[in-house]
Formats: C-alpha cells, structure tokens, sequence
C-alpha cells in the first residue's frame, strides 16, 4: 500500500489542485447558467492572470501584489472580451458561443505568445515554510491556496443568497425573461457575471503559477481537466463544480500516487462513468435545453 | 443527363484542383487535399448532425497510429497500413460512439476534447515504449515499394490522395442525397419529430459519427503515409480547433466547404508563418471573426451566388425548366 506520509502530502496536493480547478471552472459554471454560454475564453483569463503574476512579481517582488494584478488585468480583458464579443453572440445558441469562445482563448494564446515569448517563466513560491502535520512536511502555500478557494466559494455563496445582485442572478439562472420583466437590465448583471468569472480565472492562474511554470499553453493543458471537472459537476451548478473540483483534484493526486499515467487517465474514466450514470453531470439539470 | 449533373458538381471542384496542382507546389497539394478530407467528417458532424466535435484530432490520431504501428511493427505495405488506419478508426468510434452520441451537443463537445486529450497523453506518456513519445513513429525507411503506385513518394501519393479525396466526396454527395442524409438533417433540425416518423435518433447519430470518425481516421492514415513521422503533437488539444476553424471558414454543412477552407487556411498557413510566425493568433481571431461576421463562411456565401447564376444561365439556355428549381436544392 501506499506510505501515509506519501498519502498525506498526496491528499494535500490534491485539495490544492482542486482550488485551483474549482477557481478555474466556476466561472465557466456560472456563464453557462446564467447567460447559456460556454466560456472557455476563461482559460484564456487564467493564463492571463498566471503571466501577469509573473511579471508584477518580478517587478514588484511580491507574489500576492502580482495574483492581485493578475485577478485585476483578468477581469479587464474579461470586461474587454465581453463588450466587444460576448455582447452579439447572448441570443445564440450554445455551440456558437463555444467555437467563438475558443476562438478567442487560441487567438489570446497567440498574444501571449508575442508578448511573452514561448519560454516556460518560473514564479517563486510566496510562502516559503512549510508546517509538520503527522510527521509530513506540508507547504504552508498549498494550504493558503485551498483556505482561499473555501473562501471564495462562501464568497460566492454569500454574494448569490444574501445580496439583491447575486438574488437577480440566481432568478437569472432560473429564467432570465421573468427577471427581464421585473425591470432588471439582465445585460448588466451579464457582464458583472462574466467579468467576476474572468477574474476568479485569473486569480486561479496567479495562485496557480508558482505551483507550475508559466508558459503559454498552460491554458489548454489545463483545458481538460477543466472541461471533467465542469462535466462531472454539471454546468451551471456551483455546488457541482466545487465538489467535482476536488474529486478530480484528489484523483489526480491519488491517482499518481499509485501509477503515475494514472493522473491523467483516471478523472477520465471517472467522467465516463458519471455520464453513463447520469449524462447531465452530478448536480446538472435536464431542464437546461434553450 | 442526371447522372451526369450529379457528377458535374464533383467533376468542376476536382479538376480545379488538378489546377492548382500544376500551379502550386506539391507538398502544398498533397496538404491540401489531405486536410480537407480531415475536415470533411467535422463538417458532417456539425452541419448536418448538428454535433459541434472538438475532439477531431483524436480520431485522426487514431488513424494516424493505426497505420503507423502497423509500418513499423508488422509489416510494410503502405496500403494495408491505411487499411489498418481506417479499421481502427471505425473500432473507436464505434466503440465510443454509443456513449457519445447520446450527450446533448454541448457536453459532445467537451468529452470529444476530453478524449483527444487523453489519446494525446496515452500515446505521449503511457505507451511511449511503443510510441516513443514526442520523438514520435519513424516511418519513411519502413514503407515497401508497392507496385502500379507507390505510395511512398509524394507524387504518386498525390495521385493516390486525389482519387480518394473524390471517392470520399462522391460518398458524402451520396450521403447528401440519401434518405440517411436527410435524417441526419432532421435529427438535427428536430428530432422528436424524426422519432414520430419511425426513425431511431440513436442509430442515425451512431451512424453519422462512426462515418465521419472513420472518415478522419482515414485522413489520419494518410498523414502517417505522407509524412512519414506520427508523434502524439497530431492530437494536441492546441490543434483541435483547427477543423472547427476550417469548417466553418470554409461554409458549414457546405459540400465543397471543407475544401474551399482547405485551402484557405492551410494557404495562410503557410503565408503567415513565413511572414508573421505567430500562427494561433491569426487563427482564433479569425474564427471569431467569421462567426460574428455572419458564420456562413467563405463557400457558404459564395455558394448562393453561384447557384443563382447557374440557374440564370439554365433559364437563358432553354426558357422552360420544369425540374430546376427542384434540383437546386
């Protein structure tokens, strides 16, 4: 079997990985239930934020001013992205918002390609200590990463349940006509939607980035694990998304621990399994057909 | 007469590109023709089936590697390679299709990339003692010198590629017209209806992917011929996007659309790469531009006006048509 120690250190990995994904991915949940989209542009975002944490990090010295411009400048090309792309393609159906959308995460690649050139960048790791839980030494930064993901999704719990914004966009995911006809600019909320869910993006690229290098297909390497967690957890579901985050984040972990091959095969065979069980994903809905 | 207007359509397009062979360089032609045929099946999935696959490049792997091992392993006649290419690919799809087709066209989407993915860390990581990784399957030195046409120079392969192209058309032109076509289209366009009329939803979408599947497997195999090299690069997820691309520049649902995007793209490929280098920006920006531009594509807008002006030209010819405007479909 395998050594505790390894499994703990395991486990840990596995719930940072899992911040990372559910960071990544629930932006891409809250597009689809809200607007009916498919945003993989998101992972444009998370790179965007990655790259800008290495950049202000390397100017400035600090890794968290350079998460935070990297959530900031995220949420902009989000905010530019919307504006000019999204804002004609609403009213279309769901594949059309897909093919643009991963127009737009190639062609951004592209940029960051001329911008910051094709060489992997390392980030350094803001905490450097590491605390001994049960003999195991365990990078205090991977517990941060996981404390903040927990912290963003009560972030979003409490935004969507307890202010009259987060009410409309969940009267939004039900029926966007009723709340259109309550008087409500269902556009804005749209745009304030996207723009949040680029910005969790980027701040999962900079959180994300001194665990890994940066480089520019860091985006589309992530594109899968993206695409389980979100079909496992069914789109549009918060909830969904958060736990199939972190069973994917734990089987991928656990999984190389085992063999390492494993890592990518396993969310695979997990996502196969669930669609066969339940081709809407654990906490998607059927109803879902516009 | 009809017969030879079923033919004509098919007949114009391939001496075209007979055409541009004498006038443009061959590996050019040889890319060209086997592109198309690669985006042929995506545009079958996603004009007529209504399936939108970004997890082509999975099956073209599978082609790809089917041939492959076979030339390296077990024996060296090019053709049969291609055979084995092609076999595999209808094994595939066959046996992933009936979970696939089931899942409403957005998750189809995702678990086709899924899928390209997971082909692309198969052959990368976990088979590398077969594969060799990213150095990839060497090819070249492996192929025998088959009689009549060999295959194994670019040549010839162009002629062996051409007449294939144009049977896989004359197929689709043929699945076009057939009542299979036609229930393609209605599963697409409304399938509780299609159900009404006897027909099972299942088995015609079944159908259409092991087609078109099997179709870019076959494209696979003649990229493994061509090239002489496989490497797990062929299924990147970073290149998934390129069929959709072309598909839809091209026109979709457009017969000649594939080709007409083939060779669009692949010619600004090569022009963009050697002026700009930075490949994917052109080609995303591109594919955004052209859905928000209308999404018809480069046949798809031309195809009207063509048929307009035949039509006038017909009517100029013999003032009474009695079956044209049933024929321009």
């Amino acid at each position: 079997m395998i050594d505790p120690q390894l499994l703990l250190s395991g486990v840990i990995f596995g719930l940072s990985m899992g911040s990372v994904f559910f960071l990544m991915t629930v932006g891409l949940s809250l597009c689809f239930g809200l607007m009916r989209i498919i945003s993989l542009d998101q992972l444009l975002y998370y790179s965007v934020g990655a790259y800008l944490t290495y950049s202000v990090s390397l100017a400035v010295g600090n890794v968290w001013i350079g998460a935070l411009a990297g959530v900031a400048v995220a949420g902009a090309t989000a905010l530019f992205v919307e504006r000019f792309v999204f804002l004609r393609i609403y009213a279309r159906d769901i594949t059309f918002s897909m093919i643009t959308s991963f127009g737009i995460l190639i062609g951004g690649i592209g940029v960051i390609k001329v911008i910051w050139g094709l060489v992997p960048r390392p980030v350094p790791v803001p905490i450097e200590a590491q605390w001994n839980i049960l003999g195991t030494d365990v990078p205090v930064y991977r517990l941060a990463v996981v404390v903040l993901a927990l912290l963003v999704y009560a972030g979003i719990w409490l935004f969507l349940n307890k202010t009259i914004i987060g009410k409309a966009i969940r009267a939004g995911i039900e029926d966007v006509e009723h709340v259109e006809g309550l008087g409500i600019n269902v556009y804005r909320l749209f745009t304030l939607t996207f723009v949040i869910a680029g910005a969790l993006s980027g701040l999962a690229g900079g959180l994300h980035a001194p665990l890994i290098m940066v480089f520019p297909d860091m985006g589309l390497e992530v594109l899968a694990f993206a695409f389980m967690v979100v079909i496992i957890g069914g789109l549009g579901s918060i909830k969904g998304t958060f736990i199939s985050a972190f069973l994917v984040g734990q089987v991928v972990s656990i999984g190389s621990l085992i063999y390492a091959p494993l890592a990518q095969m396993a969310p695979f065979a997990i996502m196969l399994l669930i669609l066969l069980i339940k081709p809407t994903g654990l906490y998607g809905s059927a109803m879902l057909k516009r | 007469m009809s017969v030879l207007r079923w033919w004509s359509g098919l007949l114009v397009a391939f001496g075209l590109l007979v055409l541009l062979r004498i006038f443009l360089p061959l590996p050019f032609n040889n890319e060209i023709i086997i592109f198309s045929i690669y985006v042929i099946g995506c545009n079958y999935l996603l004009g007529r089936v209504g399936f939108i696959s970004f997890g082509q490049p999975a099956y073209l792997a599978v082609g790809a590697y089917g041939t492959a091992f076979y030339l390296y392993y077990f024996g060296g006649n090019p053709y049969v390679g291609i055979l084995v290419g092609i076999v595999s690919g209808i094994v595939v799809s066959a046996l992933v299709g009936p979970l696939f087709v089931r899942l409403r066209s957005d998750y189809f989407a995702l678990v086709n990339l899924a899928l390209a993915v997971i082909i692309f860390f198969l052959m990368q990581k976990v088979l590398a003692s077969v594969t060799f990784g990213d150095n990839g399957l060497e090819l070249l030195t492996k192929m025998d010198v088959t009689p009549i046409l060999d295959i194994s120079r670019p040549d010839q392969f162009w002629v062996f590629a051409f007449v294939s192209a144009f049977g896989v058309w004359a197929l689709y032109k043929y699945l076009d017209d057939s009542v299979f076509g036609a229930c393609c289209l209605a599963a697409k366009a409304n399938e509780d209806k299609l159900r009404f009329l006897g027909y099972s939803n299942y088995g015609i979408r079944l159908m259409a992917f092991v087609v078109a599947n099997t179709t870019t497997a076959f494209a696979g195999a003649l990229y493994a011929v061509h090239q002489g090299l496989v490497s797990p690069e062929m299924s990147s997820p970073a290149r998934a996007a390129d069929p959709v691309v072309v598909t839809i520049l091209g026109g979709v649902g457009t017969l000649y659309g594939p080709l007409v995007g083939s060779i669009a793209f692949v010619g600004m490929k090569d022009l963009i790469s050697k002026v700009f280098g930075h490949w994917e920006l052109i080609v995303g920006f591109l594919l955004v531009f052209v859905m928000l531009a209308g999404e018809r594509g480069i046949w798809g807008s031309l195809e009207p006006l063509l048929r307009r002006w035949i039509l006038r030209q017909r009517e100029t010819d013999k003032p009474v048509v009695a079956d044209a405007g049933v024929k321009a479909r």
